[in-house]
């Protein structure tokens, strides 16, 4: 993980995936957006109270299945209340790497538009697949970033950079995808100001 | 928080490092040596071949005091034979050979004076290239000729490096030997970024082939003991 302070890192924990919780929990019914889970934090009260005054509404049931932040949803599918209970909640995969949107990547990875299906698209599935050990997955994402690692490289290169003819695939990068894209661009201008630059000395 | 320069050099220091290289002068003047920080400048006498830091051969130059021999491989006909070897493989041309004595790099070798190896592009070819062509454009044998086969070479050499990313994968590599000192500096960014993005992404795989790999240890010596076993019967 990169630094504490690493904005990207912060912006890929706020994205949401699917998880389905096992257990019935009480007074986490607002993360369903629960009508009846509206109880305020118990503040200075003992918890046997807070659990005491919980409508049933309040409750999310077995089986909801809701979108939650990557940061929370890692840590309810690894917390355990007991030594034998089972995990609070399932971690699914995430739209972004289902099995149809992999397909499309392996058909033609340059045509899909990465950004409209997560901003952080690689960051979230490295962190999803570290759960999951998919390593088909990883395998097709390499493949993926790789080839358009090499057309981002291209229009890079192109002196009028986003504003060229490939601007529908320019803006359909993901964050890291930019990154790359705005420092090859960046290098690729030096340069040409350093060859340039060479030529109005004499 | 950060410095403002990404890591490695930009172009104008890589120009600037690549001014130490040594080139052949023929003066035009009487100059008496000069004792540098960087070494001795011998004294220059009219007609005899003297080599000089590339600096100092510019300045020089641009006082019209001396003209520069190009280095042999900054000819069309070099040229020309490293651009169709660049084309016909895959691989970069390699560079210069090194002198058996040779405990020294880049801009200490002397790969830019009227005796260096004409078959060879060295480590400053690019920017040694330019910086000769603009300030001694009357000095090379059919300067736009030379230009236009430089652009190509750069071209083709910067394809190759852009391909190459291709390639990467886990455990194999990309052969950049013969890569040139601006060529670095500019695919840095690009090549720098691929591989680490390769690598964030292939973490889980990478984390669980190290577990497998030391599971496969243990087990290893596991399977030997048995072997032992069924030696003995």
């Amino acid at each position: 993980m990169g630094s504490y302070y690493d904005i990207d890192a912060i912006l890929t924990d706020a994205q949401k995936v699917p998880c389905t919780f096992d257990l019935d929990i009480p007074g986490l019914g607002y993360l369903d957006e629960n009508a009846g889970g509206d109880v305020p934090l118990p503040i200075q009260t003992q918890y046997s109270n807070y659990v005491a005054a919980l409508t049933p509404h309040s409750q999310i049931k077995a089986g909801t299945r809701v979108s939650l932040p990557l940061w929370l949803s890692t840590l309810l599918a690894v917390q355990r209340l007991g030594p034998s209970s089972q995990a609070l909640c399932t971690l699914d995969l995430p739209a972004s790497i289902a099995p149809r949107v992999l397909a499309a990547l392996k058909a033609g990875p340059k045509t899909v538009d990465l950004r409209q299906l997560a901003s952080h698209y690689y960051e979230l599935a490295a962190r999803v697949l570290e759960l999951f050990e998919e390593e088909e997955i990883v395998d097709i994402l390499c493949e993926t970033f790789k080839e358009r690692a090499a057309e981002i490289a291209d229009h890079a290169h192109n002196p009028r950079g986003a504003l060229g003819e490939a601007q529908d695939f320019l803006r359909g990068l993901d964050e890291m995808e930019r990154q790359l894209f705005r420092s090859a661009h960046g290098s690729s201008n030096a340069m040409r100001e350093w060859m340039g630059e060479a030529k109005k000395k004499r | 928080m950060a410095l403002p320069l990404p890591p490695g050099l930009t172009p104008a220091e890589t120009a600037f490092l690549c001014e130490m290289e040594m080139v052949t002068v023929i003066p035009r003047q009487r100059l008496e040596g000069l004792e540098l920080l960087g070494g001795p400048i011998p004294p220059l006498n009219p007609p005899y071949r003297t080599p000089l830091p590339l600096w100092l051969a510019l300045l020089l130059k641009r006082q019209r005091r001396a003209n520069i021999l190009p280095p042999p491989w900054l000819s069309p006909p070099s040229l020309h034979s490293i651009l169709d070897f660049e084309k016909s493989t895959p691989s970069f041309s390699p560079p210069p050979p090194l002198p058996p004595y040779a405990t020294t790099s880049p801009p200490f070798l002397p790969s830019a004076t009227a005796n260096a190896p004409p078959d060879a592009l060295p480590y400053h070819w690019l920017e040694l290239g330019e910086m000769l062509l603009e300030a001694a454009n009357d000095d090379i044998p059919e300067p736009d000729n030379v230009r236009r086969l430089m652009r190509d070479l750069r071209e083709v050499r910067m394809a190759k490096m852009r391909a190459g990313v291709g390639v990467l994968e886990g455990g194999r590599e990309v052969n950049m030997n013969g890569v040139g000192g601006m060529e670095v500096a500019e695919g840095r960014a690009f090549i720098g970024g691929v591989v680490d993005g390769l690598r964030k992404i292939g973490a889980s795989k990478e984390l669980s082939r190290r577990e497998r790999e030391a599971e496969e240890r243990e087990n290893g010596i596991g399977g030997g003991e048995e072997d032992e076993d069924d030696m003995d019967i």
